[in-house]
């Protein structure tokens, strides 16, 4: 979207009052709120540069933390088998529907929301409506597609095994979170898929996904009443059936006291992989600009504490980083890399030289004004395209953040100083109270290991994660 | 820096907040300096960033034995250090600015993108130019970057068997040309090259006349051009790279290759040697690349995912290249999937196409894809910069972008059948297996 003159007006005013460097900034256009006659919200932003339209939907607690306890991947499976057959039309019509008119259509489960995705040309763009509404309105549950998808996942979770970069997410999340909802796997494990049932999935589709429950965002070359009579014929059909389960929230985040160490054995890894977590901040604390600035310069860009000490000076490892994960309930960090078998001692030793100077040193002025400029300077391609404006409409409004969100964070990221950012580091990286993981050739590493105490083995092999 | 941009930040945001940001050939602006390089501005201010796109005509098709991977090693190399701006410097500089950057080397070429906040162009397009012929290469800074890339083969390929699985399969089909290697080069050659030998690599192929920029978002092209003019025309141009002479011959038999480690699961792969982007085939194959293996409706994955659940997934398709390169279906077997019985499947599947075609109703799909996929790509600045750089490298011309969809659409559905008469055949495939040790015969 092109920028109005009030909105160069006021960056204009910025970079004359904030600086010493002249910053990009940009503003999430204001939308307009629809409110269907099922309870539906719908924020909707007419774009004409291009003959596309974006659509997105969150449907709250339809997510993985809102699954039956021990049944990972039943949300997921539930967002796959809606586009696997409707009253109307097959598995196979509806991704050949979807498939001819050369759009994109998809329904995934996120952790506290279901997520619908659709983006096509223009003019097809009522078509696609039409088959997410019939998706998400009367779908089919076929006993076949749900043997189909549960066996699909099934053997999926042993190919993820072959690859250990991919594998130690999900060991990850499992030691972490342990029976936390969020600690659900998406793509569920072994012993959960054997569990789950059709009608486990019929019953998760009937108690969450209601379209009370619904926070949508159209965004595109589209005219807003052509639009409302495209809403009215689909979306704003939808009535849900008996009783919605009650949305919890999350409980707290585990906290951990002391070191949680675990290592999986994949004996023919050439590379040894971390991941390393610890308690983090919940979202919309207002520590989050201070812990943003902080984690860029520790682990959150190219030339940050992690990427230069172990990749650029040592060429330990093509990537490290760090990150930060929020929820209402808490957050959590994470810094992650990978080495070779015998660097991997040499490579944590490290990581735990720098999580404590950061604590104890902090950072140099320059890098404070250097990552403020980076964060600045980055963030206006995040709300560039039509779909990261409407994904960013859902998001906020799911959060309940307000839209001037992005222009308060952005705000607070000019004010963070030195202090502020150090403050954060002595609150946030973790010094004893951690979770590690490591996945690699158990026979190569073990014995580098050994000093930071006692691991819990797994072996690759053994089921579930 | 920061006060000298900042009058320019407000002529921009007033003269231009208002402009169109379509996406027409006439908004393109081409300039060419006297040592042959091609400059191509595209403004757009929607956003009040940069995207400043440096591609090379050089990749992997250009190497020999035991300098394969260097093309990708020098892309790494670009970071790290100049005589004017030392190791990191161009990261740190480019970060403290706003901006970031990534860059990659594919079989054909090499491209650097950066994205930074309009304030940085002059800082970029310094840095940009430096390094076209400053790099010092800093024999001890050499040796951590070759751990870099070390660490990266062993990521992207040692740790990955569908990677192990198509390494091997590529350099079983492809004899001769140099595209008988990946991009990431042999780990033997990664652990070897000298740094005189990079050097001269570098010097080959890094000159202005080899290269190609591109700069899209909010800048005003005049000052643009000034600043190119400033920091470009002093470098000299280069004598033109060695054309790449070695033809892959044509394949006479049915070839395969079969890898034994331990696994939870096989894979699978399949090749046929396919048409480089200049060949008046190649749009006939790309549609056939959409009929069999695009979405999940495509006969593929429809045959092998959905209905006899041989696979987790299906994927592949033809490559845009210089040369001509591979067709290739990757399946990710199911762990008792029987391989035989897979790969005969897809077979029949090829057969199908080649007795009776496709339907009007795949031939549009593919069309209405074509279409889509082309917007789709331009919803960036990043991203038209993109399609504008692969333009330029792989057909010659930003032009060609613009005929993109007529050239699909000048392909005839009987066109498609012959295509895969012609490219899909018993003499022209190449299978691959990775079979679990311990595991299936």
């Amino acid at each position: 979207m092109r920028r109005s003159a009030k909105i160069a007006l006021v960056l204009v005013l910025a970079v004359v009052v904030g600086a010493a460097v002249a910053r990009a900034a940009t503003k999430l256009p204001a939308p307009e709120k629809l409110v269907l006659k099922n309870g539906i919200t719908v924020y909707y932003l007419k774009s004409a540069d291009l003959p596309l339209v974006s659509f997105r939907m969150w449907i709250r607690g339809a997510g993985t933390a809102n699954e039956p306890a021990a049944l990972d991947g039943a949300a997921s499976l539930t967002a796959d088998l809606l586009m696997k057959g409707t009253a109307k039309m097959d598995a196979d019509a509806v991704a050949e529907a979807v498939d001819f008119m050369g759009a994109r259509l998809d329904i995934t489960a996120g952790d506290e929301y279901a997520s619908v995705s659709g983006e096509s040309l223009a003019e097809r763009f009522p078509r696609v409506m039409e088959i997410a509404a019939d998706c998400l309105m009367n779908p089919a549950f076929k006993e076949d597609e749900f043997a189909k998808e549960r066996k699909t996942r099934l053997d999926n979770i042993k190919a993820v095994k072959d690859n250990p970069g991919a594998a130690i997410r999900s060991y990850f999340v499992k030691a972490y979170y342990g029976g936390h909802p969020l600690g659900h796997l998406a793509n569920g494990t072994e012993t959960s898929l054997n569990k789950i049932t059709l009608a486990d999935i019929k019953s998760f589709y009937q108690k969450t996904y209601r379209p009370e429950r619904g926070i949508a965002a159209v965004v595109g070359n589209m005219e807003k009443a052509a639009l409302l009579d495209l809403l009215n014929a689909t979306i704003s059909q939808w009535k849900a059936a008996g009783a919605g389960s009650p949305i919890v929230a999350l409980p707290a985040l585990p906290k951990h006291a002391g070191r949680r160490l675990i290592l999986v054995d994949k004996p023919d890894a050439t590379q040894a992989y971390w991941i390393l977590g610890a308690s983090g901040y919940p979202l919309g604390d207002k520590i989050t600009p201070r812990a943003s600035v902080m984690n860029t310069l520790f682990g959150g860009r190219f030339t940050s504490w992690l990427s230069t000490e172990l990749r650029i000076k040592r060429g330990l490892t093509y990537g490290a980083g760090s990150n930060f994960q929020t929820w209402k309930a808490g957050g959590i960090f994470m810094a992650n890399s990978y080495t070779k078998n015998d660097k991997i001692g040499e490579m944590l030793d490290i990581v735990f030289e720098l999580l404590s100077k950061a604590r104890k040193e902090g950072f140099a002025a320059e890098e404070i004004e250097s990552a403020r400029n980076y964060m600045l300077g980055q963030f206006p391609p995040t709300l560039e395209t039509n779909s990261s404006k409407a994904t960013a409409y859902v998001r906020l409004a799911f959060h309940n953040l307000g839209f001037d969100y992005y222009d308060k964070y952005l705000a607070g990221i000019q004010a963070v100083t030195g202090q502020l950012a150090k403050d954060a580091a002595a609150v946030l990286l973790p010094e004893s109270n951690f979770v590690l993981v490591v996945v690699g050739k158990a026979a190569d590493i073990k014995k580098q290991l050994e000093k930071y105490g006692t691991w819990i083995e797994k072996k690759i092999t053994d089921p579930d994660f | 820096m920061p006060r000298k941009l900042l009058s320019f930040m407000i002529a921009v945001l007033v003269c231009a907040a208002f402009l169109p940001a379509q996406f027409r050939k006439e908004d393109i602006k081409v300039h060419k300096l006297d040592n042959g390089l091609k400059s191509l501005f595209l403004e757009d201010h929607d956003i009040p960033n940069v995207a400043l796109y440096t591609f090379f005509r050089v990749g992997s098709r250009n190497e020999r034995p035991g300098l394969t991977g260097v093309s990708h090693f020098i892309e790494h190399m670009m970071f790290n250090g100049t005589k004017k701006f030392g190791p990191g410097e161009f990261d740190r500089r480019m970060e403290f600015a706003g901006g970031s950057n990534n860059a990659f080397t594919s079989d054909d070429m090499t491209g650097y993108t950066d994205w930074f906040p309009a304030a940085a162009l002059e800082s970029m397009i310094e840095m940009e130019a430096d390094r076209i012929q400053g790099l010092i290469f800093d024999a001890e800074v050499l040796e951590s970057e070759r751990g870099v890339v070390a660490s990266e083969r062993r990521m992207s390929v040692e740790n990955n068997n569908d990677a192990i699985l198509a390494e091997n399969v590529r350099a079983t089909a492809i004899m001769a040309h140099p595209y008988h290697w990946d991009v990431i080069g042999w780990m033997s050659d990664i652990l070897s090259w000298k740094r005189d030998e990079v050097m001269a690599y570098y010097k080959t192929y890094y000159a202005p006349n080899n290269a190609v920029l591109i700069l899209v978002g909010d800048f005003d092209g005049a000052k643009a051009l000034e600043l190119i003019k400033k920091y470009y025309s002093g470098i000299p141009a280069g004598p033109p790279p060695p054309a790449v002479a070695t033809v892959e011959p044509p394949q006479q038999g049915p070839k395969s290759v079969v890898v034994r480690k331990p696994a939870q699961t096989p894979s699978f792969n399949m090749v046929f040697h396919a048409p480089s982007v200049s060949s008046p085939d190649f749009y006939a194959v790309e549609i056939l690349d959409f009929v069999l293996l695009s979405g999940e409706s495509s006969r593929l994955y429809k045959r092998l995912v959905r209905d006899e659940q041989l696979a987790i997934t299906v994927y592949g398709g033809v490559q845009d290249s210089i040369d001509p390169l591979l067709f290739a279906i990757s399946a990710k077997p199911r762990p008792e999937t029987d391989l035989d019985r897979l790969e005969a499947v897809i077979l029949e599947e090829i057969e199908k196409v080649k007795k009776e075609g496709i339907t009007e109703k795949e031939y549009q799909k593919a069309q209405n894809n074509v279409r889509s996929g082309f917007y789709f790509g331009l919803q960036s600045i990043s991203g038209k910069a993109n399609q504008i750089g692969q333009a330029e490298i792989l057909y010659g011309s930003y032009e060609a972008l613009f005929t993109e969809m007529d050239r699909y659409a000048a392909v005839k559905r009987e066109e498609v059948q012959e295509a895969a008469k012609t490219y899909l055949t018993e003499n022209n495939k190449t299978v691959g297996k990775l079979i679990p040790e311990g595991g299936q015969k």
